[in-house]
């Protein structure tokens, strides 16, 4: 599967209220499983029961 | 700056269970979750009832195709089976009519708002898992909005006007705004449950929308919802309560569309509108989700598109807004590119508007639309939503790199426990964390606190709080 990302892609962040020195390290992303050779996404996809929106039923919200 | 936050209903799927059991289901895993909270939501200053025109209703009306499921069912009391939870971050979390619900403290600033958000995510996943270790059953937690078999719950979004605006200014200068967003924040999906059909559509909610606008919420839904609950000094605000929106996945999403709402509500605020007639706002909603070129708003004057009515609000916000503040100037910069990539190839929005990521995944592993398997095709578009990271076709996307990431982890970790630093949501989470369970009620507005047998304080918490503890308050 071809990424779906472009290269033109902007990154700039979005601003953010400030915080004292030290107090944004961490990870910038959560942790997620990284992709392992095969494409993650496409792993991921052909694991899907094909019925599961079928079963998936809900009480109305709100 | 304003006061302004969302709430999000989740999709609950539970092993060996039914959607019969949903109500209680949904009570139970909000019970399940090991954390600091106090119950007892102060529901004397709420007034659901009450419309925005000046009258109030007898009684809100209710979906009868979901009524079926409680035929031959008692359930628990209404207090017991909210179960609600006031957590040590200022958040509400509770039960709504079997979905767990959890609305963010007040935020004044897009990145908190964002980051609370988001928290939210983690702690009603964290409730699921806490269920899942307490009954061994596997949960599902889903961040959407319908289950394709006709039902729809609700992602909202809160903000704070003065009162002084008009109603009648707020509907029509809002309402082809929240029609014409979808093209950005709409999260997409497979079918439609409404007539026309529909292969692909960019909003999960433009299909439960019947009215223009009106008090009710569950049935008979409208996309200007009157509500008159402001949570607040009644006299002074009104909080405007947006339910047709969607429940986003992209961080970018989330933080736009809080973002290009307060500034449309600046302009009219300041006293500026933008005018769009639309010929029916309820069809024009559903065109405007099922048309992926956006050239199909009827104006009473002819057809216009969905960019092009999103670029009008833009502009008018451009000119009066640019240099504000950094936050404003982010809003503005990722605005205008955002419709400038919908306008060249939608596909360069695939890195932050949900629609657009699942409908270019979706093309990739299943064909072109109208080759789709719609079974298969509305399962994979339901697992993009599911909230378990190693699971969810969203999370597989930012595992790969392939969605923009807004704010740092970090603000997203420290927001379930923290509350924005700004608003009153700070002496909320002061009372649950100081006096526990001497609350004898809570709520956005005020707490009740047991001081004695025959002695309770009233603390409120004020709109206009920005810095301070409790302590000064108390003083």
């Amino acid at each position: 599967m071809a990424p779906v990302i472009n290269a033109e892609r902007r990154e700039r962040d979005l601003p953010i209220p400030e915080r004292k020195p030290g107090e944004d390290e961490g990870p910038s992303k959560r942790d997620v499983r990284k992709p392992q050779g095969d494409n993650e996404l496409l792993r991921r996809m052909r694991k899907v029961d094909p019925d599961q929106a079928k079963k998936y039923r809900q009480r109305s919200g709100e | 700056m304003r006061l302004f936050g969302s709430d999000i209903e989740y999709g609950l799927q539970i092993e060996g269970r039914d959607v019969a059991d949903q109500l209680e289901d949904s009570a139970e895993v909000i019970r399940s979750l090991q954390a600091n909270s106090v119950g007892c939501w102060d529901y004397a200053l709420e007034s659901p009832r009450c419309d925005l025109r000046g009258f109030s209703v007898d009684r809100l009306t209710t979906d009868p195709a979901d009524s079926v499921w409680d035929v031959g069912r008692v359930h628990p009391p209404e207090s017991e089976l909210r179960s609600d939870r006031v957590l040590e971050n200022g958040a509400r979390l509770y039960n709504d009519h079997g979905h767990p619900e959890y609305a963010t403290p007040e935020c004044r600033r897009i990145a908190d708002a964002l980051a609370h958000e988001l928290a939210g995510e983690r702690i009603v996943l964290q409730a699921a898992k806490d269920f899942q270790e307490r009954t061994g059953r596997a949960v599902k937690i889903y961040k959407n909005n319908t289950d394709y078999h006709g039902a729809s719950y609700g992602s909202h979004e809160n903000y704070l006007v003065p009162r002084s605006v008009q109603f009648a200014d707020l509907l029509s200068h809002l309402v082809p705004f929240l029609i014409s967003r979808s093209i950005l924040f709409g999260a997409g999906k497979v079918g439609s449950e409404s007539r026309p059909d529909v292969r692909f559509q960019l909003s999960q909610r433009a299909d439960f929308f019947t009215e223009l606008a009106s008090v009710d919420t569950l049935y008979r839904r409208p996309i200007f919802n009157t509500r008159d609950e402001p949570h607040a000094e009644q006299e002074r605000w009104i909080r405007l309560h947006v339910i047709c929106g969607d429940a986003n996945r992209m961080p970018w999403s989330i933080a736009m569309k809080f973002g290009t709402m307060s500034l449309v509500l600046r302009l009219l605020e300041m006293g500026d509108r933008v005018e769009w007639a639309l010929r029916d706002p309820v069809t024009a909603f559903r065109d405007a989700s099922r048309i992926l070129d956006g050239s199909r708003i009827e104006t009473t004057s002819g057809w216009t598109n969905s960019a092009e009515v999103l670029d009008d609000y833009r502009c008018a916000c451009e000119s009066r807004f640019r240099g504000t503040d950094a936050e404003t100037d982010w809003v503005l910069d990722e605005w205008n590119a955002a419709l400038e990539d919908f306008r060249t190839d939608w596909t360069r929005l695939a890195d932050r508007v949900d629609w657009a990521a699942k409908r270019l995944m979706l093309e990739q592993f299943c064909g072109p639309v109208e080759t789709w398997d719609a079974p298969l095709a509305q399962s994979l578009d339901l697992e993009y939503h599911n909230l378990e990271p190693q699971d969810s076709l969203f999370d597989a996307l930012v595992a790969e790199g392939q969605t923009r990431t807004v704010i740092p982890e970090s603000r997203i970790l420290d927001a379930m426990s923290m509350p924005p630093q700004d608003t009153r949501a700070q002496l909320r989470a002061e009372v649950v964390r100081t006096y526990g369970e001497q609350v004898q009620a809570i709520g956005w507005r005020r707490a009740i606190i047991s001081a004695g047998p025959d002695d309770s304080r009233v603390v409120e918490f004020p709109v206009n709080w920005e810095t301070g503890t409790l302590s000064d308050l108390l003083e």
